[in-house]
């Protein structure tokens, strides 16, 4: 029992927020507030074309008639709407042509979390290093994309979603809001009336993406909200790997971060989408400020044969409440998800994902390791169905959570739906708290309480840190340890 | 909102419906947009199926009184208990059961309806320490009736509960069992089958929620679909905070042997304490094919050896019942029907 309560204690004794600073840049908001006039400014300010006005203004409308939804496991004080701004944009330099020319404060923002934006800062590693390239989104907007040039030459757009728009308006007509339909939910309503920015990529038929694409998110001005949408289409027999990233200031107010990300793959192509999310998780002895990370997303594999595997690792946010799913629609299409969610301090989240099972012979698999610390709730919620036509659907789904100290809390919430006859659904879930025997056996072997407390720790969500690619394994595994700091190192 | 305030008030509005997240599949507002007429009061006009095995016998019919079952500390007793619908009236039904300390109870409980009766049937069974009692549930309802039974039991330190629900659905049938669990040493086991074919639906749902420290809990439900049969199992397992070692188990396994029948499952666990033991496992999916192959290659024919093997996926279950003649009853009941 000892062993326990030095752990609890130690997770107690939290390190601080590592991300938690604010960048002081001079900003252009829109006023506060949320109405019609609003959604016309973030427009104006994007210089859309008047079919992208008119989708956002039907989404306000119909985000007006709908009401917030309380189903989940978490609880918070009403979101005030009006009191928040909807915009915020680093003031523009005129003509910006290179990286040279981005705010300095901005760009050490960036390399104070550790993000290279230069790309000879990315080649200046060891030759055979991986590269990646990398969108930048700071507040409402993509300050830049890296390694655009060279994924060009290739067939791949990588850009922010305004210069898609811009650029590549048949494509976002065709494809947004076809996975998340404008009114699927509150929050998606929301976010299509006010997105901001967020990044586009489209892989043509068969390619295989060069680098790994990511995406680096950071909220930095004070009340505002981020509200931005991803959209990336794998065309036929492609192939592409995502990674985003989230953190923000430690601040006392509550944000919120309302995304939508859609997935479509098309026959034979893949996407491997994973996200890093640390957003501010709020102050964890009072449980003040901490953004709300309510995101909807959403992978349509519509060709056969196509896959997409979501990877999650959820360490940060006050609430997190977000579904990654999959629409397995193409005939042999299959859908993974893999989930790492932590919670401490006074941290609530909610999630787990959806697989819905249209086609034959599809497939999908859950990997869900939850771990709940301090005063915190780790809540998995997740859907599995077959349709009458998915002959042959296949899903295995295993959900585990680890209790650390008295006071938190871990729930699971499966629904199982099976609708024929040749589906065959496995589902398996444990709740434990550290085992002591284990504890036990690897401090007799000569390992220091926190050195056997990290060893369990990571042997119990080893499963879903190996799906990670490989350079964001490393920086998961550590900010698992900094999450749990005091019981795991 | 519920099924007995519904029929009280008459009035279809406070049925629940498929929006309420505790009945999501078990819709019942949009099925019932009627209430049918009260029940008059009849005659139960045939045996039970428990008779023969308990010396007392005691018959609701159409929502008629029963007199608590109340048995004495350290006595022993088997009591059936029928609740009967006849004609296609809607009727409630009341009965409170108390076992005193140290008593022993079997509790043979019966559903019986021969129309398309709406009908909602509550229990209140208390357990004084150190009490047993082993519940054995044959709800064999009418395709076309309305059924909800709805059981409240409440442990006492060192009690022991042992249910076993066996149901052949019904176009809406819903067998609910919530458990206050104490902890202290009680034990419960809470086990179910149902055995659907044609348009029937069942609905096992339980709820326990351990209060103390060292409670055991045991669930294991098997269910076995056909034609557009649906089968819905709701398990829920809570753990208090400071309700620490709480062990439980949850099991729920069906077989789906037609392509338009349906199985929905929820198995939850919402814990609030860490030193526990707690885990459920789910599966669904069709009948083994390498099972069959070896089975047809030892010479039997395709139907035998489905039957064979379902029987024994079933037979799980019925081998827990610790009251010889119930398990007799039950294991013929649930044969004639996977032959059937």
């Amino acid at each position: 029992m000892v062993a326990v309560r030095q752990t609890v204690e130690h997770v107690e004794n939290l390190e601080k927020y590592k991300h938690g600073f604010v960048t002081d840049i001079e900003q252009d908001f829109a006023p506060k507030g949320l109405n019609a006039d609003i959604v016309r400014f973030i427009s104006a300010k994007k210089k859309e074309p008047e079919w992208m006005l008119a989708w956002r203004l039907d989404a306000f409308e119909r985000w007006q008639a709908m009401d917030e939804p309380d189903w989940a496991k978490v609880s918070f004080p009403k979101i005030d709407y009006q009191d928040s701004y909807y915009y915020a944009a680093p003031k523009e330099k005129v003509g910006l042509n290179s990286l040279d020319e981005v705010d300095p404060d901005i760009l050490e923002t960036y390399k104070k979390l550790g993000i290279p934006l230069r790309e000879q800062e990315v080649l200046a590693g060891v030759i055979g290093a991986p590269r990646y390239a990398v969108d930048a989104v700071f507040d409402s907007v993509s300050v830049v994309t890296t390694f655009k040039k060279e994924l060009a030459q290739v067939g791949v757009i990588f850009c922010s979603m305004s210069e898609a728009i811009r650029e590549h308006p048949e494509l976002v007509q065709k494809y947004l809001g076809s996975v998340v339909p404008v009114s699927d939910n509150y929050f998606a309503c929301l976010n299509a009336a006010v997105f901001s920015d967020g990044s586009f990529v489209y892989v043509p038929p068969g390619v295989r993406c060069p680098m790994e694409l990511s995406t680096y998110f950071r909220i930095n001005a004070e009340n505002s909200g981020q509200f931005e949408r991803t959209l990336i289409i794998a065309d036929k027999g492609s192939y592409v790997s995502y990674l985003e990233g989230c953190t923000a200031p430690m601040r006392d107010e509550n944000q919120l971060h309302a995304a939508v990300v859609e997935l479509v793959t098309m026959d034979d192509a893949e996407i491997k989408y994973s996200t890093v999310q640390n957003w501010y998780p709020g102050d964890p002895q009072t449980g003040k400020g901490g953004i709300y990370n309510f995101v909807t997303k959403r992978a349509d594999c519509r060709g056969d044969r196509s896959k997409v595997s979501w990877t999650q690792v959820e360490t940060g946010s006050a609430i997190t409440w977000k579904y990654p799913s999959c629409i397995l629609r193409g005939e042999g299409s299959s859908g993974e998800f893999y989930s790492i969610a932590i919670t401490n301090g006074r941290q609530q989240a909610d999630t787990g994902t959806k697989m819905i099972h249209l086609g034959a012979n599809t497939r999908s698999r859950i990997i869900s390791k939850g771990i709940s610390a301090g005063r915190s709730s780790n809540t998995y919620r997740g859907l599995v169905s077959a349709h009458p036509k998915a002959k042959g659907a296949r899903n295995f789904t295993q959900c585990d959570s680890l209790l650390i100290g008295k006071h938190c809390a871990a729930h699971t919430v499966p629904y199982i739906e099976a609708r024929n006859g040749q589906a065959k659904f496995e589902h398996e879930a444990t709740t434990t708290r550290l085992s002591e025997d284990q504890l036990f056996y690897v401090m007799q072997r000569g390992l220091s309480q926190e050195e056997a407390v990290q060893l369990l720790v990571n042997g119990f969500v080893k499963d879903v840190l190996q799906e990670l690619p490989m350079e964001f394994a490393v920086e998961a595994q550590k900010l698992v340890a900094i999450s749990l700091e005091g019981s795991v190192g | 909102m519920s099924l007995a305030s519904a029929i009280r008030d008459r009035d279809v509005a406070e049925l629940p419906s498929k929006r309420d997240e505790d009945w999501r599949w078990t819709d019942l507002r949009g099925l019932v947009r009627v209430l049918p007429e009260p029940s008059r009061p009849a005659n139960p006009s045939s045996a039970g199926p428990f008779d023969a095995l308990a010396g007392d016998v005691r018959v609701s019919t159409n929502g008629g009184t029963v007199t608590p079952v109340v048995i004495a500390a350290g006595e022993t007793a088997a009591v059936a208990l029928r609740f009967v619908s006849r004609g296609a009236g809607a009727h409630l039904a009341a009965v409170d059961v108390t076992v005193g300390a140290g008593a022993r109870l079997v509790l043979l409980e019966s559903y019986e309806s021969d129309e398309a009766s709406v009908a909602q049937v509550s229990l209140a069974i208390t357990l004084a320490s150190g009490a047993i009692v082993e519940r054995i549930v044959l709800a064999q309802d009418d395709a076309e009736a309305v059924c909800v039974s709805y059981a409240q039991v409440v442990l006492g330190p060192s009690a022991k509960f042992h249910q076993t629900i066996v149901a052949c659905g019904a176009r809406r049938q819903r067998l609910e069992t919530r458990v206050l669990h104490p902890g202290g040493g009680a034990e419960l086991r809470l086990d179910g089958v149902y055995l659907l074919a044609n348009k029937a639906h069942s609905d096992q749902t339980t709820v326990v929620t351990h209060t103390g420290t060292d409670g055991l809990t045991v669930q294991l439900t098997k269910g076995v679909v056909r034609d557009q049969a649906r089968g819905v199992f709701q398990g829920k397992i809570v753990v208090d905070e400071g309700a620490d070692r709480t062990d439980a188990r949850m099991g729920h396994h069906a077989l789906i042997l037609s392509d338009r029948a349906e199985v929905d499952a929820k198995p939850e666990l919402e814990i609030y304490a860490d030193d526990v033991a707690c885990a459920h496992g789910n599966t669904v999916g069709a009948l083994d094919e390498d099972a069959l192959f070896y089975a047809r290659q030892r010479g039997m024919s395709q139907a035998e050896a489905r039957s064979l093997l379902t029987e024994a996926f079933i037979g799980e279950v019925v081998d827990h019942i610790g009251h010889d003649g119930a398990r007799e009853v039950v294991c013929a009941w649930v044969a004639e029907r996977l032959r059937g």
